[in-house]
């Protein structure tokens, strides 16, 4: 199958449309009609200027949308607005159609629309269309709109329209109705020239990124396929994978395929989006540091507020996700691992919200340097279980929730915290926390007009950098910079740094860079960052770090300290011990980059959960 | 493997079957307490009637075992042991003349590490005849088959009661014995086994000619002889390993050591079914 086109309609907004700029999109549709999408001619020239600064490809071709238009009225739009094709939705006569392109030297398509009887409306006959149109578009009629109106077409009549184009060598487009979740089906049944989407790619009646991206995804999947990751096994590049002990296999593949048919289903994205909005407080603004900028004279900082989530980091948005899909697959009981406490705590509100079970697992270790979290988790009303197992951190947590799985799948769900463990979490996990990437896309847009020069973000498992960075792994203008724990030094055997000292093994479920010894064991880590505390790392990092897409810095206990006591005094905001080490990368980074560049932090969570061990290190006089 | 050497799973197997017995299968952890004792502990399992034995390899991040095996790998673990030298300790057992034959249970990133050909080679060296790997489903298992097909060595899957669909696929590729998990979640003793646990077992067995092994929790002589009685093997694992712990005081003296070794020799001893 070739590649199909496709058309985008009813664009108003000059910041969506700029935020699109790198997606690989065909025909860009403004609608001239009356219309809830209308716009008028300096609108449309403002949003023709974009077109130009196209950055995926080919610049998508100008497609202005009316209805029965007279001669005049088209030349008044033309002449501010240079259009590449005009798209006739009314009864315009062949005729008509023969005089637009002779007078303007546009191209025309012609769009049909169906009627319940299916006759065309206006009792067009298409074949006198002959010679006239570059392009015929299939649609629903509406007797209010004439077309365009969302209303699914109806597929099965389309066989004439196609063949007719076909022999023509005209394009033929479906449009009405379709959306992320059909647009699929529709290409693999009727394998249309070209697809017309508008009011599918819409959040209360506006243009929404993430949809238009997912819809993109859909009908250009089979062109970027070779680089679309993970593969069928959960493989990113040599990474991921499922290395699991037999009994959790199962789990495995129905987790995943109960993820994948509600990942299309409108009603479950409809859910998520409304608790990440109305419950957690989503968006988090993209905040311009001024002073820190500033201070640091070079390039212009601007931090993700995560820490404004509820619950205070950015774990709530995956919890979110998967407590809810927990909910549709039936499971009545969840578990989680946590280190620092903030997936725990994200879980358990969770579980209290969906009114499920909780259980969580957590470090004896941690749970002695992270009490308040242990109180909070034991509030919202789960069960902290802890663990005593190995070095008694993160890693044991995980073990030790996957070794109580593995006795009790039938009927609990495992929330897992981050992009790490075995297909399809890292995956999960990082859909379920791109939002963080997809609307810094769009504030940035919307701030600077421009995608940033570097993103930088704290690396554990890496669940926050992978959301931050994956929107923006095909725009290789924007350098993506992951910040690991390097405790009391790389150079000692006190440290967090899996990228800087690791090498490729299997752990806990996936094959991933690693802290282990000659013999393949894996080895102690340390942070004073209980978050960062863990000797793995989620292998589409790795695979990033492989293909250098992402570089990967080491920062070390004392230098998060400083920055975060740097942040806290500079704007004001205490960030996790986590967050402050990407901080602190920054403060190494910025200062070397020109004033016109632009950096965005992933403050991934606030410091609150951490003030007790920072007390410990800066006033109790603990060596470091 | 056509016209290669029979393996000596393969022959044990067959002689048991003669003789219409089922296969006792130990477990223990190498190096636990420490690589002397567990080969003084070898030699008594084959005295106690063991058929086949199972050799762990200590690992930092049990992920398929319970608490007791966990903190036999730590003990283990304290003088840093790697797959080589547990492979080398089934070498040297067989230099004392211990004739059974020897399945390495291992995780699979010790043996990834190890790099797979040379990991196959040194069992093949060693006179080690299979291997399982609990991390290692069969969407991951083909290049490590290629290998182990290659040096005779038997790669032993796990099959789980929730396998279901998959108990087919998995035949597939078995070599050796079918390893049968008696129950849901991690090694380690217990009462009760999963409730559809015969019906399994029945299951895998009429759908394979190799022989079926049963473990993870089989812990007594009732329990061993219930399952010896529809399946060709039974494994036992944290049981023994415990023994080896509650022996520890007496193992750790050079005066009571014979008695230690006995302890666990006699426990042994009782869970092998002679029909």
């Amino acid at each position: 199958m070739g590649e199909t086109a496709l058309k985008i309609c009813g664009l108003q907004s000059v910041e969506v449309l700029k935020s699109m700029i790198n997606l690989p999109i065909d025909y860009i549709g403004f609608v001239f009609a009356r219309s809830k999408r209308q716009v008028n001619r300096s609108q449309a020239a403002e949003l023709g200027a974009v077109l130009k600064t196209w950055q995926s490809g080919v610049i998508p071709e100008s497609v202005g949308v009316f209805v029965n238009p007279s001669l005049e009225e088209l030349g008044d739009i033309l002449s501010v607005t240079p259009l590449d094709i005009v798209q006739l939705h009314g009864v315009e006569s062949p005729e008509f159609c023969r005089q637009v392109k002779e007078k303007y030297g546009v191209k025309i398509f012609k769009a049909f629309s169906v009627q319940r009887d299916g006759n065309l409306h206006g009792d067009l006959a298409f074949e006198t269309y002959d010679g006239v149109i570059d392009g015929l578009l299939l649609d629903t009629y509406d007797p209010h709109y004439g077309g365009g109106s969302g209303v699914a077409f109806a597929w099965n009549q389309a066989a004439p329209y196609q063949r007719w184009a076909k022999q023509r060598g005209i394009p033929f487009f479906a449009a009405g109705g379709l959306h992320p979740g059909n647009v699929e089906q529709l290409i693999s049944v009727m394998s249309p020239d070209g697809v017309d989407v508008s009011s599918g790619v819409e959040s209360d009646g506006i243009k929404d990124l993430s949809k238009i991206a997912a819809f993109v995804e859909r009908v250009k999947g089979s062109m970027t396929q070779k680089k679309q990751v993970p593969d069928e096994q959960g493989r990113f590049g040599p990474f991921g994978g499922r290395y699991v002990p037999e009994t959790l296999m199962n789990a495995l593949l129905e987790l995943e395929s109960s993820y994948r048919q509600f990942q299309d289903d409108p009603e479950f994205q409809a859910e998520i989006d409304y608790l990440l909005k109305q419950y957690s407080g989503r968006e988090t603004p993209l905040y311009y540091a001024e002073r820190l900028t500033e201070y640091l004279g070079g390039a212009k900082i601007y931090l993700k507020r995560e820490d404004l989530n509820h619950t205070g980091a950015h774990k709530i948005n995956n919890a979110i996700g998967q407590g809810i899909l927990a909910k549709r697959m039936g499971k009545q009981k969840v578990i989680a691992e946590t280190g620092a406490g903030q997936h725990g705590v994200a879980t358990a509100t969770v579980a209290a919200l969906l009114g499920l079970e909780c259980k969580v697992f957590m470090g004896e270790e941690d749970t002695k340097r992270q009490q308040l979290n242990v109180f909070r988790m034991k509030l919202l009303g789960a069960e902290v279980v802890p663990v005593l197992s190995g070095t008694r951190t993160l890693k044991d947590a995980c073990n030790e929730a996957l070794r109580y799985w593995v006795s009790n799948v039938h009927d609990t769900f495992y929330i897992l915290g981050s992009a790490t463990g075995p297909h399809p979490y890292p995956m999960m996990v990082r859909n379920f926390q791109r939002i963080i990437g997809d609307e810094t896309r769009r504030q940035i847009l919307e701030a600077e007009g421009r995608l940033p020069d570097m993103l930088i973000a704290a690396v554990g498992g890496g669940s926050n950098a992978i959301g931050m960075f994956y929107p923006f792994v095909e725009d290789t203008s924007v350098q993506l910079v992951g910040v690991e724990a390097a405790g009391r030094g790389v150079e000692t055997e006190f440290h967090a740094a899996t990228m800087t000292k690791g090498t490729k093994g299997v752990f806990q479920g996936s094959m991933s860079y690693l802290l282990q010894d000659a013999f393949g064991q894996v080895l102690p880590a340390h942070s004073i960052s209980a978050g960062l505390d863990y000797p793995g790392i989620g292998p589409e990092h790795s695979y990033l770090k492989d293909i250098q897409r992402a570089k990967y810095y080491p920062i070390t206990d004392r230098e998060a300290l400083d920055a975060l006591q740097l942040l806290c005094r500079q704007e004001g905001i205490i960030p996790a011990l986590e967050s402050a080490h990407a901080v602190a990368q920054t403060l190494k980074l910025a200062p070397e980059m020109s004033k016109d560049e632009l950096i965005v932090i992933c403050l991934s969570g606030r410091g609150d959960k951490d003030v007790e061990s920072i007390m410990a290190y800066t006033e109790g006089g603990v060596e470091l | 493997m056509n016209g290669a050497a029979v393996n000596l799973i393969e022959q044990t197997f067959a002689n048991l079957w003669s003789e219409g017995q089922t296969a006792l299968i130990p477990f223990i952890t190498v190096g636990d307490p420490d690589l002397e004792t567990t080969l003084d502990i070898i030699v008594e399992l084959e005295r106690a009637g063991a058929d086949i034995l199972e050799l762990g390899v200590p690992y930092s991040d049990p992920l398929a075992d319970g608490p007791v095996i966990q903190r036999a790998s730590e003990r283990a673990l304290v003088t840093q042991i790697s797959v080589e030298t547990c492979i080398d300790t089934a070498r040297q057992a067989r230099e004392r003349g211990v004739k059974m034959p020897f399945v390495l249970f291992t995780y699979y990133n010790p043996v990834l590490q190890t790099g797979l050909e040379r990991f196959f080679g040194l069992l093949q060296d060693a006179g080690v005849s299979g291997v399982i790997i609990p991390d290692l489903p069969y969407e991951e298992s083909e290049e490590v088959l290629k290998q182990a097909d290659r040096a005779n060595i038997m790669l032993v899957p796990l099959v789980a009661p929730t396998s279901s669909s998959r108990i087919s696929m998995i035949l597939s590729r078995a070599r050796g014995f079918v390893y049968c998990v008696s129950s849901l979640g991690v090694t380690g003793e217990r009462s009760a086994f999963h409730q559809h646990v015969d019906e399994f077992i029945l299951s895998v067995k009429s759908q394979t000619d190799l022989p079926v092994a049963v473990g993870f929790g089989i812990s007594s002589r009732e329990q061993a002889e219930r399952f010896s009685k529809i399946c060709d093997g039974v494994v036992v694992g944290s049981a023994i390993v415990r023994k080896i712990e509650e022996s520890l005081p007496l193992l750790g003296m050079k005066e009571t050591k014979e008695q230690g070794l006995l302890q666990i020799r006699d426990f042994v001893a009782q869970l092998k079914i002679k029909n």
